[in-house]
């Protein structure tokens, strides 16, 4: 790892020089909406002033649906579409977490090449932050990255200092070599020291998850899921919007007139209705309520028991996006003890007690 | 070869003939459709129709005369296989809102008076299936291309698709948009069928339930959840009622009298 310093103005430059033959793609605003990641034609559009996209970057790697191959009788063509060299530029820590979790799911006991291939052809080019109160990070010890990037960018106001992860971000760099700056002056260690206690001393939101496991065994038959199950709409946002959330269906499409089909694959949800719904008819999960606790099983146990660590990368979107405040702050605090203000729990006083 | 091919009929009862004219709009996919099956009856599209047995029967709009009951009835001992098409068939569609009686036979004296009716007597609009079995549905105000043409292929090949158990907001969040009903606006989204690919939101607008009620949506939430955010008890009724003909009468009956 070696750090080397950018001034501001030679941002695009640089993004120009690189993204000459690879698409790049980065945050921009949508119009009467949110931040999401897309593929830039104009730098203008580029948005760094940004906390949280509304889907996870996951959606570069496994598109919300996408053809995995064509089959017929005879024949079977992959479809690669979705995988093309691609620079991802403007990744924020807790993201970069996601992706390294994903890596995890996607290979654990068979690679996944539509995922693989994908990531495998995208450089990481992450930014830092500054946490809203929803930014959980800190909790989850995902605000600061040691792998998993190409080159990170820490803005420090007038200038960038930037990480390079790995021989390939070295190279990047090499394109432009002259647009950089190798030496770090003892004032830019002083601004970034200054940064990050700032930054660290700005999150407004504390999770203890080291606790969770033993609480989610503990409370396993708690009350709790039933107030939660009872306003949960059955949207599907949380989990979809959730970077580490990894659950997909797959379907057919044949083909009016030839005898062909294309095999669709689609992002699934644990928390929809039909999700657990087998042969036969049969659904093991037929209550709302059973289908979050598998949800917050997998945030904020198994995966702890298993790896040490929860697999909530503590982004906030499950904050920013569940209608009924059913999200991992409000669970995890209740679960700790505290009473939280929520629709879910306004729903249970005043309508269902 | 052409002993093989399905017999199917295409009805329309009332509504806006959108959906039988949405199968007509698939140009592309048209002569695909008519090599592969036999379209024995298709008002709209053909006058040569023969009224005989049936593989499968597509039916739209809701049964609004004595006159539809009868036709529906025949149309169901013809076929082996009835497709409800569309919201109306599906739910009675917007003519069928609240499904109240009392309130139908109201409305009903307003706009006629005490006239007879000689050609046929008017009811009450209900879905298709209060008067037959329907095999599959296809909600949809009106159905969709991509929809239909799925629906119709693996038909087709032997393997029908369910019916999908999914809200709109699933295909919302896949075209990432912002959450309308987390903004405080009255976004149907939670409560509403999915397959119109979450258009009115990609265009910032808010999901009004055309695509009909969804069977496994929480109402009762949704409902509590729009009161906290400052609307009104009547308009929310209204707009969940729209379009969810006779199919929520339960819900309406109980919501608002839960303990508070
Ligand atoms: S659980 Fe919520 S905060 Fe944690 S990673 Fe998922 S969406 Fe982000
Ligand atoms: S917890 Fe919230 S976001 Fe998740 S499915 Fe339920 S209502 Fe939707
Ligand atoms: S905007 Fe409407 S359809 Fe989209 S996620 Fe929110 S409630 Fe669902
Ligand atoms: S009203 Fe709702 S169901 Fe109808 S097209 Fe718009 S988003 Fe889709």
């Amino acid at each position: 790892m070696r750090v080397i310093k950018l001034s501001k103005e030679n941002l695009f430059p640089f993004l120009e020089v690189i993204s000459e033959k690879t698409g790049l793609w980065a945050p921009v605003r949508k119009p009467n909406s949110g931040h999401v990641f897309k593929e830039i034609d104009d730098f203008a559009q580029i948005d760094l002033d940004y906390t949280r996209t509304i889907l996870p970057p996951k959606k570069i790697f496994l598109p919300p649906s996408f053809n995995m191959f064509k089959a017929s009788k005879n024949n079977y063509e992959e479809d690669f579409s979705h995988v093309s060299p691609k620079i991802l530029f403007g990744i924020h820590p807790c993201d970069i977490h996601g992706l390294l979790i994903m890596d995890r799911f996607y290979s654990y006991v068979f690679d996944d090449p539509y995922y693989s291939k994908a990531r495998d052809n995208t450089l990481i080019l992450g930014h830092s932050c500054w946490p809203d109160e929803n930014c959980l990070c800190k909790s989850t010890n995902t605000h600061i990255v040691e792998e998993g990037y190409d080159l990170f960018f820490t803005d420090l106001k007038d200038s960038y200092l930037v990480w390079i992860g790995s021989s390939k971000g070295d190279d990047l760099i090499r394109v432009k070599a002259e647009l950089f700056d190798e030496n770090i002056a003892e004032k830019d260690i002083q601004n970034f020291i200054q940064w990050r206690e700032e930054r660290d001393e700005a999150f407004q939101t504390e999770i203890n998850f080291s606790a969770m496991p033993d609480l989610m065994e503990l409370k396993y038959n708690d009350t709790l899921w039933e107030k939660l199950g009872d306003a949960c709409l059955a949207c599907g946002s949380c989990t979809n919007v959730c970077p580490t959330c990894n659950c997909y269906n797959v379907h057919d499409k044949p083909a009016l007139g030839e005898d062909s089909s294309q095999i669709v694959r689609c992002w699934d949800a644990c928390t929809l209705e039909n999700y657990s719904e087998v042969a036969g008819g049969e659904n093991f999960r037929k209550k709302r309520s059973d289908r979050l606790k598998l949800w917050y099983t997998h945030k904020l146990q198994a995966y702890i028991s298993k790896y040490g660590k929860p697999s909530c990368v503590g982004c906030g979107r499950c904050i920013a996006t569940c209608p009924v405040d059913i999200n991992v702050k409000t669970v995890a605090h209740t679960l700790d003890g505290d009473k939280v203000d929520s629709f879910w729990n306004r729903f249970h006083e005043e309508v269902r007690k | 070869m052409n002993q093989e091919k399905l017999k199917i009929g295409i009805y329309e009862l009332t509504g806006c003939a959108g959906d039988a004219l949405l199968i007509l709009d698939c140009e592309k996919e048209l002569i695909d459709i008519f090599n592969a099956v036999d379209i024995q009856s298709f008002l709209m599209a053909k006058s040569d129709n023969i009224e005989g047995e049936l593989d499968v029967a597509l039916v739209e709009g809701s049964v609004t005369t004595e006159k539809e009951i009868e036709e529906l009835k025949d149309i169901r001992k013809r076929a082996k296989l009835v497709v409800a098409l569309g919201l109306c068939a599906t739910v009675g569609g917007i003519q069928a809102r609240f499904g109240d009686r009392e309130e139908w036979e109201e409305n009903y004296k307003k706009v006629y008076g005490d006239i007879d009716m000689t050609h046929t007597r008017p009811v009450q609009s209900k879905p298709i299936d209060e008067y037959i079995e329907v095999d599959y549905y296809l909600p949809g105000c009106p159905i969709e291309k991509e929809q239909f043409l799925n629906f119709f292929t693996r038909f087709l090949k032997g393997n029908p698709p369910e019916k999908s158990q999914n809200p709109v907001c699933v295909t919302c969040k896949y075209n990432e948009n912002d959450c309308l009903l987390k903004k405080g606006v009255l976004c149907l989204g939670p409560v509403t069928s999915d397959g119109c690919g979450s258009i009115c939101i990609n265009h910032n607008l808010p999901c009004i339930g055309c695509w009909g009620p969804l069977d496994v949506a929480n109402r009762t939430a949704e409902f509590y959840l729009l009161q906290e955010k400052g609307y009104d008890v009547e308009e929310i009724k209204k707009k969940m009622a729209n379009f969810s003909g006779t199919k929520i009468a339960e819900f309406f009956k109980k919501v608002g009298k839960e303990k508070r």
